[in-house]
């Protein structure tokens, strides 16, 4: 219990440093780099539950992220919603998304999953430019307005741009609370335990398809809140959401952290968050260092570097032991 | 008495081959029933029809009544009928204790809300499976290993722990597709009714009071030991027509 009460400790010390940020540095782009962190890591986590727990190699993830971004955007310019339920309309469209896909594709593999997936994310991108009664096209939907929050009949106006970085953080904190309670529970237990061996646990009892179902679900609902989070802090959202990009940092991210492991996946998308940004120096030679980083990886760290981390603490149990025989 | 496990004119094709042809049998709870036949006489394919892994083409079967036929294999499960693997099944990066324990949760009716959110009741349930486990694991004696992950094991070692994890949710009926000698009593002997596949024909006949024989995907015996072994239908199958008919000479 003393391993879980220091890692209490140490989320706490860093959940207070996170929101005492502002207060400490007026830095912008310090502000601008946490976004970001916020942003990718609950992307990053869902992947990870869908990937790493349930081992459903996922490319779907930048569209619920970018049909949340959408509707949370077309709701506020077009309908006046505040931000807090546009946001969360949009996640549940992406998670409603998320269902119909997973549940006609995993019918018949975790193959047909993978490409059903990049088909989707690919189509979203397509829609998003060709529909243009609906989203306007390549040009998207520029300007959108300072939003507001309301909560227990008060309204909060997001004009200062700390702003955004707490309200990004506090619903990153909340979803990685909600994405722990799963995966430390015995539901995700059952998740890896599909992924090691899926005819084993059908074999006992469980049922593979509910579970990836609920994975697919609860990525796809956190990725399409935060996207309508995030488009407002662009401030624009046109078909660029669903870019490649983002599934390559996401991925990046999980396989580095650790696919199947929490604080891993955590720990990278903290580190590498800062990566877009210090590559933008150069955006052709990005593609070509993301591939190499992924390659090295793949060669180096299998499991990412929890992965490397677990496997070292199982040695201790390869020593040889007196075994009466 | 009506029987645990009825099965009526199971059958399988692969393409242009019948690998199991109308097969009949009943199994007796509390019994151990030993399935036997050359390679390719359709042991496993009958093990994987019953537990749901494969469709079957024809017949159907029931336990305790209940009709399992073309239910898929985790509700096949949890109706009480499991299944070990030819090749051995273990989640390697899993405790031996998480991989006793994942095996019982879908049994006890604890939903995903209370799971999440740590209940009363969760907590008992999870109690008494770790409780449970670790008996099992006494059995197998891998208790040693409870908090080590499974992919340490050897391959003995991983075999009694599949056996184990076979055991957690306390089934009515076991298809073992070849066991593990030494813990087959203390199985029985908790009540858990078993078939088992074997190669090992002698094991077979040493361990169980009835044998069924398989031959080309049909049913060619059914009874005692004592009665199979002077089979000359089971003595052509293992020996070919020859060397039965020369064994006859020989007795006779």
């Amino acid at each position: 219990m003393r391993a879980g009460a220091t890692r209490a400790f140490l989320v706490l010390l860093v959940l207070a440093v996170l929101f005492a940020l502002p207060r400490l540095t007026g830095n912008e782009y310090v502000l601008a780099l946490g976004v970001s962190f916020a942003m990718f890591s609950v992307l990053a986590s869902g992947l990870n539950l869908v990937y790493g727990y349930t081992g459903l190699l996922s490319f779907a993830q930048v569209g619920f992220f970018g049909i949340g971004g959408y509707t949370a955007a077309l709701l506020v310019t077009e309908r006046g919603w505040n931000l807090g339920w546009a946001a969360t309309a949009g996640g549940a469209l992406a998670a409603l998304v998320g269902l119909v896909i997973g549940y006609s594709s995993l019918r018949l593999s975790r193959h047909a999953f993978a490409i059903v997936s990049l088909s989707f994310a690919l189509l979203c991108m397509i829609v998003a430019r060709d529909w243009v009664s609906l989203t306007r096209g390549a040009m998207g939907i520029p300007g959108l307005p300072v939003p507001t929050l309301g909560f227990m009949g008060r309204e909060w106006r997001l004009s200062r741009p700390a702003d955004f970085y707490y309200l990004l953080l506090g619903f990153a904190a909340a979803a990685h609370a909600l994405m722990y309670l799963v995966v430390s529970s015995r539901l995700g237990r059952a998740m890896r335990a599909i992924r090691l061996n899926e005819p084993l646990a059908q074999s006992q009892g469980i049922d593979p398809l509910r579970y990836k179902l609920l994975a697919l679900a609860l990525s796809a609902l956190l990725a399409g809140m935060v996207g309508g989070l995030f488009v407002f802090y662009l401030t624009i959202v046109d078909p660029s959401i669903f870019d490649f990009y983002y599934t390559e940092t996401m991925l990046i991210m999980v396989i580095l952290g650790g696919p199947g492991s929490f604080w891993g996946v955590l720990a990278s998308s903290a580190v590498l968050a800062a990566l877009p940004d210090l590559l933008r120096f150069t955006t052709d030679l990005r593609m070509v260092l993301y591939g190499a980083v992924l390659i090295a990886a793949m060669l180096l760290f299998p499991g990412g570097v929890a992965g490397w981390l677990a496997r070292r603490r199982w040695q201790r149990w390869r020593s040889p032991r007196v075994s009466p025989s | 008495m009506t029987p645990l496990l009825e099965v009526r004119g199971l059958t399988k094709r692969y393409l242009g081959l019948t690998a199991v042809d109308r097969v009949d049998f009943d199994v007796e709870a509390g019994a151990v029933v030993g399935l036997i036949g050359p390679n390719g006489s359709g042991k496993s394919t009958i093990v994987d029809c019953l537990s749901g892994f494969e469709p079957a083409d024809g017949g159907h079967w029931r336990l305790d009544g209940r009709a399992l036929t073309d239910l898929p294999a985790h509700r096949i499960a949890r109706a009480g009928l499991t299944r070990t693997f030819q090749t051995v099944r273990a989640y390697d990066e899993l405790t031996l204790l998480d991989n006793l324990c994942v095996a019982a949760q879908e049994e006890d009716g604890v939903g995903w809300l209370a799971a999440m959110l740590r209940t009363g009741r969760l907590r008992s349930v999870e109690a008494a499976a770790t409780a449970r486990a670790r008996e099992l694991l006494d059995i197998v004696d891998l208790a040693e290993y409870a908090q080590a992950p499974a992919a340490v094991l050897s391959y003995g070692q991983r075999k009694l722990l599949a056996i184990a994890a076979a055991m957690m949710a306390r089934p009515r009926l076991i298809l073992l597709d070849e066991p593990v000698a030494g813990v087959i009593q203390q199985l029985n002997a908790e009540g858990t009714t078993l078939v088992i596949v074997e190669h090992n024909v002698d094991f077979i006949m040493s361990l169980c009071r009835r044998v069924i024989v398989l031959e080309e995907g049909q049913k060619i015996a059914d009874g005692p030991p004592g009665l199979i072994r002077s089979d000359p239908r089971v003595l052509a199958a293992y020996l070919g027509q020859r060397g039965a008919a020369e064994l006859g000479q020989g007795r006779a």
